[in-house]
């Protein structure tokens, strides 16, 4: 039988499907009886959303202002192409 | 059928052929972050910029070449990948894994001998990851935890959950089995996991 520290070891592979039916199966069912596991995967699911937001928000102005230059410069010593 | 998003990104690669200006500042903020994520999994920070600083500059020529049969993210994300494996190869320096416990080591001090809690979740997080973003001392918490993180479980991260890459993506960018990128992305989300539960529990980041 899984125990709960197994299962917080396969956690992130649960939440993301990529456990084996077996396994998923065995996962399930430690789940439906234990409560702490229960909270864990809750909150490990909260804390990648959390993270999945929280990244995709953030934007390094400075070094994309450096990359836009650089570009800018770049582009300005070619011929912009009418095609 | 085609998707407004496949329709955006022609339009902009077919702009970016132009040579327009607009549209690379669009496509230099829209994929520089997730450039500079792989980047930085290989090379140090400011390495790093340099690398996608030259990538952009070559993009400039190479877009003509581009039949997007990946998507534009995914090709600039290889040029970085693969100019920073040639840069490596150079220098001969490895980067630095440990793929060898799923468990990040606070996590595992939490269970008993025989593998139950010992130290369970106190408590269930009771708001969406959504509301507590509202929280600007939480986020500020996030920031500075993400920036202690490993450069090898950030970038696995960035790619695979802002940038939404396929594992099989991920894999090939970052030169990483499938397993091992699973430790990774494990072993990032348990260190997120606790700080988020210390701040629940006592506010303190």
């Amino acid at each position: 039988m899984l125990m709960c520290r197994e299962l917080a070891g396969i956690a992130s592979d649960y939440i993301d499907g990529e456990l084996t039916t077996g396994r998923n199966l065995s996962v399930k069912m430690h789940l439906m009886m234990c409560r702490p596991c229960r909270s864990f995967i809750g909150n490990l699911r909260t804390s990648t959303e959390l993270m999945r937001r929280h990244t995709a928000s953030h934007v390094e102005a400075a070094v994309i202002d450096r990359i836009n230059q650089r570009i800018s410069e770049a582009l300005g010593a070619r011929p912009e192409r009418k095609d | 059928m085609i998707q407004q998003t496949d329709l955006d990104e022609r339009r902009l690669v077919e702009a970016l052929k132009r040579g327009d200006s607009s549209a690379y500042a669009q496509a230099v903020s829209q994929f520089s972050p997730g450039m500079l994520a792989v980047a930085r999994y290989y090379l140090d920070t400011g390495s790093a910029e340099d690398i996608v600083q030259d990538c952009w500059v070559t993009v400039i020529d190479a877009i003509q070449k581009f039949e997007g049969r990946s998507g534009l993210k995914t090709w600039l994300h290889r040029i970085v990948a693969n100019r920073c494996k040639n840069r490596l190869r150079s220098t001969h320096r490895e980067i630095p894994t440990d793929f060898s416990e799923r468990l990040d080591p606070e996590l595992a001090s939490r269970f008993d001998a025989s593998g139950r809690w010992a130290t369970p979740p106190k408590l269930r997080f009771d708001a969406s990851a959504e509301a507590l973003l509202e929280n600007e001392a939480l986020s500020n918490c996030l920031d500075k935890h993400l920036a202690h993180l490993p450069e090898t479980q950030r970038s696995a991260l960035i790619l695979y959950e802002a940038h939404q890459h396929r594992s099989d993506d991920v894999c090939n960018i970052l030169d990483v089995s499938a397993s091992n990128l699973r430790v990774m992305l494990h072993r990032a989300r348990q260190k997120i996991f606790l700080m988020v539960e210390t701040f629940q529990e006592t506010g303190q980041c």
